[in-house]
């Protein structure tokens, strides 16, 4: 019937009624690059879940069409095998395993008894690395001892093994540098003239204008349209990423705002696993009183690292210069930033803002709790009262406050770290996705908090990947891309537009 | 479907009352040994014996409690106990030290070590499970070069007592009156202190009725041990330590930070809390436990063995697990540890009074192990995280 390679009609996939994906078309032909592109959030990576089958054939609804024929695919495996493989924005390799192995994992060649044909492996991925232009690689040696660009196309070299027809590639040069990401277009290149189709979902938009055939772009979890690349350039796939109105979901209050009070200056941070990459590049901003200070940028632009650094938790190597109401501060801990007057609120709510197995009362004292304390012993009935009061204040819903916090909704956990963060009564707050699987009605009241904050003559810093948001709260904007600074802006009239175009836009411009 | 809610309700009814659950366990123990030693089992004197069995596990396990719940393990202990009450023994036989010194050394001695392995854990991030697996060679080696591998005698009567003796008979009805006195003013303090606070109090039978409970444990405990000789000084210790390692954990910001460790590191290093030196402290405090563990076995043998406390970091470890500590960190009870030590001592006084085989004890005290870690995941309380 259809000449397409592959073929998705009208795919709907709602998690707990909330539609993530409603309505998505996307067809591939044999042998071409299609570029999938719409901001933080849109669907883009829940559709390729659902192509790939980690949501399983009958947990969404609509059809796929491959070759001609229905796919109804229940496992990842079946997809693999139908020739669907998709490289995940963090690889699955194995980094103590050899290259060979890594290749191989799960589809080893074996000799009988299930011993490994180490030989066969070896000669079959030393071809493979020659086809991906990498025949200096000792596939023998573990994955560990290549960087980030070689990693990723072992990962390419893995899914050719399979037979890949279609290689769906989730931000493939995200971690990479600028020469290795030349090398990995050009292998996309080559894999199009041996008939290889590609799904590529990027941010960089230049990267996409240099290898795609067509562009997809969506929205909300719908499609905004498909048109070859041809036909357009970046501008208007910006527009088409974009293209809606801000309503009024921001109680934006004015507020008085001081002079400058805190400033940042060279924050450079090291990647941990590559350190001749820059994940924070020579940064440098200064903060007023009483101001909020949004920072945008796409993910794994370095908004977080930069916050990091400014916290002094940064796991990598990293300098920063802080000055603090004229005077400069010497951060190297939490425990520095805390008692200095800054604090953060993480943006991985799991991983790095609740201790889950205690009481919620206990996760909001947590920063001050030597403050309720005599000779080390706890006043508990002045912690309690003290406990009640910020629950009150930020409407926590909780049974009582002995409840452990993982119990609680995240927006509840997300009031409870930010409440933890206030009573060490903060000079400079920074929030890091401060609004992050958080309902609605959560939402609205932690913006109002800010407002309330902010006007007490706090100074905020928000990252955020929702560029509503980011318009809709902040005073000033920082606009970050690959590490650097890309944009100051007041945020006056500022459109998404102009954010995305300059967390998008390239290096060669800001340099002209 | 209905089956569902049942099971639930068992679930939480085994979480929230564990510290039934082990009593309920040691009464089915206690009844079986009673019932088939002819009562022999239930006697005053073999109750104080028993007591003082488990006082060294007990000890032990006190201060491995700390390290499970901060999420780490201390495989030394054993080691570090025959070293310090080795060091203990040479000093008073073959160097005439005086007892007060004797003693002092051992105790900075255990927390000096301690420290370094917290140091190392801590600071130098080395696994504490390599760490202390190196202790639990190389300070059982120390003490094998020491004492030459002999056995070395007690001369000092004083230091024997720290093993052996019991408290007079009048000052047990003394300490158990004041440790009553002591449990009610801190109840009526906090109902003051939550008044003061505008809090919610509980009633007022509630508190009353809870220390009539605690008194009527008092008097039966104490009443019991002075029908043979009174409490013995290694049991009093322990309820000494019973007492301020709870209060420790419940009441100091010390011990909030210890669970707060075990549960989620990151997100406590992230709210400007100094989790080295927390950890640093939890094996000073081991440290301790082992030089009182130390000094307890060689004054009960009145000679320090180089076998002496061999393989007792595993009975403390156990005992912490089987008093519903979690070995994923996080959760964890001082309580429940000695509970978990008593288990563990009825169990081997009860079959070795039988008579069992000790390859049996072996046995049957590794299946306990694993039937209460098995219970606890089953009923949910260390469950999803």
């Amino acid at each position: 019937m259809s000449n397409y390679l592959l073929d998705m009609r009208g795919i709907v996939k709602d998690f707990n009624g909330v539609k993530a994906l409603d309505g998505i078309d996307l067809k591939v032909q044999a042998g071409e690059i299609v570029g999938l592109c719409g901001e933080n959030g849109a669907g883009k990576s829940t559709l390729m879940k659902v192509l790939s089958a980690v949501y399983p054939h009958g947990t969404w609804q609509g059809e796929i069409f491959w070759e001609g024929k229905e796919l109804k695919a229940q496992t990842i495996r079946e997809t693999e095998e139908a020739g669907i493989v998709i490289i995940h924005q963090e690889l699955m390799l194995v980094p103590q395993l050899s290259v060979a192995e890594n290749i191989f994992m799960g589809n080893e060649i074996t000799l009988p008894g299930g011993l490994m044909n180490y030989a066969a492996m070896y000669k079959r991925a030393e071809e493979l690395m020659a086809e991906l232009k990498m025949p200096d690689v000792n596939v023998a040696l573990p994955v560990y001892h290549y960087g980030g660009g070689h990693q990723q196309l072992i990962e390419i070299a893995k899914a050719i093994n399979k037979k890949a027809k279609l290689l769906i590639l989730d931000e493939p040069t995200s971690s990479l540098t600028k020469a290795e990401t030349a090398i990995l277009l050009d292998i996309i290149r080559d894999l199009k003239r041996k008939n290889v189709a590609c799904v590529m979902i990027s941010h960089k938009l230049d990267e996409v204008a240099a290898v795609c055939d067509t562009v997809s772009v969506i929205r909300d979890g719908t499609h905004v349209g498909t048109r070859p690349m041809s036909e357009m350039d970046t501008n208007e796939i910006i527009t088409m990423m974009v293209g809606r109105e801000i309503k009024n979901l921001f109680p934006r209050e004015e507020h008085p705002i001081g002079e400058v009070f805190f400033e940042a200056r060279n924050v450079t941070c090291l990647d941990v696993n590559n350190p001749a990459r820059k994940r924070v590049d020579n940064i440098s901003f200064k903060l007023r009183k009483g101001e909020i200070l949004g920072i945008a940028g796409l993910v794994g632009a370095g908004r977080t690292e930069l916050a990091m650094a400014i916290f002094g938790c940064y796991p990598g190597q990293y300098q920063a210069e802080l000055w603090l109401d004229g005077k400069q501060i010497k951060v190297t801990s939490p425990r520095d930033a805390v008692t200095q007057g800054i604090c953060l609120v993480p943006e991985d709510r799991k991983r790095h803002g609740i201790v889950p197995l205690q009481g919620v009362g206990a996760n909001i004292t947590m920063a001050v709790l030597q403050d309720y304390a005599k000779y080390g012993s706890i006043d508990a009935e002045a912690e309690m009262a003290q406990i009640q009061k910020s629950i009150a204040r930020m409407r926590i819903k909780t049974a009582t406050p002995n409840l452990p916090i993982k119990g609680l909704s995240g927006g509840n956990q997300q009031k409870a770290v930010l409440s933890k963060m206030l009573l060490p009564r903060p000079k400079v707050l920074i929030l890091d996705e401060p609004t992050r699987g958080v309902d609605v009605g959560a939402k609205y009241e932690i913006y109002k908090l800010m407002f309330e904050l902010v006007k007490d003559g706090l100074s905020i810093i928000m990252v955020s990947s929702e560029l509503p948001e980011v318009l809709g709260i902040s005073d000033r904007v920082l606009v970050i891309g690959e590490g650097q600074l890309r944009g100051d802006f007041i945020n006056d009239g500022l459109t998404q537009e102009q954010v995305l175009t300059a967390a998008l836009g390239q290096t060669a411009e800001l340099a002209a | 479907m209905t089956t569902t809610p049942t099971s639930k309700k068992l679930q939480r009814f085994f979480s929230q009352y564990k510290i039934l659950t082990l009593l309920f366990a040691i009464v089915v123990i206690w009844a079986f040994f009673g019932q088939i030693s002819d009562g022999a089992f239930l006697t005053p004197r073999n109750f104080s014996n028993l007591l003082r069995q488990m006082a060294i596990t007990g000890m032990l396990a006190s201060g491995m409690v700390f390290i499970i719940i901060s999420g780490e393990i201390d495989l030394s202990v054993g080691a570090m106990l025959g070293l310090l009450g080795g060091v203990a023994a040479i000093m008073d036989y073959t160097y005439h030290v005086p007892m007060a010194v004797t003693v002092a050394t051992v105790i900075v001695l255990g927390v000096l070590i301690g420290l370094w392995n917290g140091y190392l854990v801590a600071y130098a991030r080395v696994p504490s499970f390599i760490v202390t697996l190196s202790g639990f060679l190389a300070f059982r080696g120390i003490l094998l070069g020491i004492t030459k591998g002999t056995t070395v005698p007690l001369e000092s009567p004083g230091l024997v007592l720290i093993g052996q003796g019991y408290l007079p008979i009048m000052f047990g009805n003394i300490l158990a009156i004041v440790v009553f006195v002591l449990l009610a003013v801190l109840a009526f303090k906090t109902r003051a202190g939550r008044a003061q606070h505008g809090l919610a109090i509980a009633p007022m039978w509630q508190d009353t009725a809870k220390l009539a409970a605690v008194a009527v444990m008092i008097a039966g405990f104490v009443i019991t041990l002075n029908q043979y000789e009174g409490i013995p000084v290694p049991v009093l210790v322990t309820l000494i330590i019973l007492g301020v390692f709870s209060f420790m954990a419940n009441k100091m910001v010390f011990g909030r930070r210890i669970y707060s460790i075990g549960s989620n590191i990151e997100a406590t290093r992230l709210s400007g809390v100094n989790v080295r030196a927390i950890k640093l402290v939890v094996f000073a405090i081991m440290g301790l436990m082992c030089a009182f563990a130390g000094l307890t076995t060689t004054a009960r043998l009145s000679a320090a063995s180089p076998s002496a406390g061999n393989l007792g970091e595993l009975d403390a470890i156990a005992s912490c697990y089987i008093g519903g500590a979690s070995s994923r960190g996080g959760v964890g009870t001082v309580y429940g540890a000695l509970i978990g030590a008593l288990i563990m001592a009825s169990l081997d006084n009860g079959m070795s009074m039988l008579g069992v085989d000790s390859f049996w004890q072996m046995i049957v005290k590794g299946s306990i192990l694993l039937l209460a870690v098995w219970v606890d995941v089953v009923s949910g309380a260390g469950g999803d995280r």
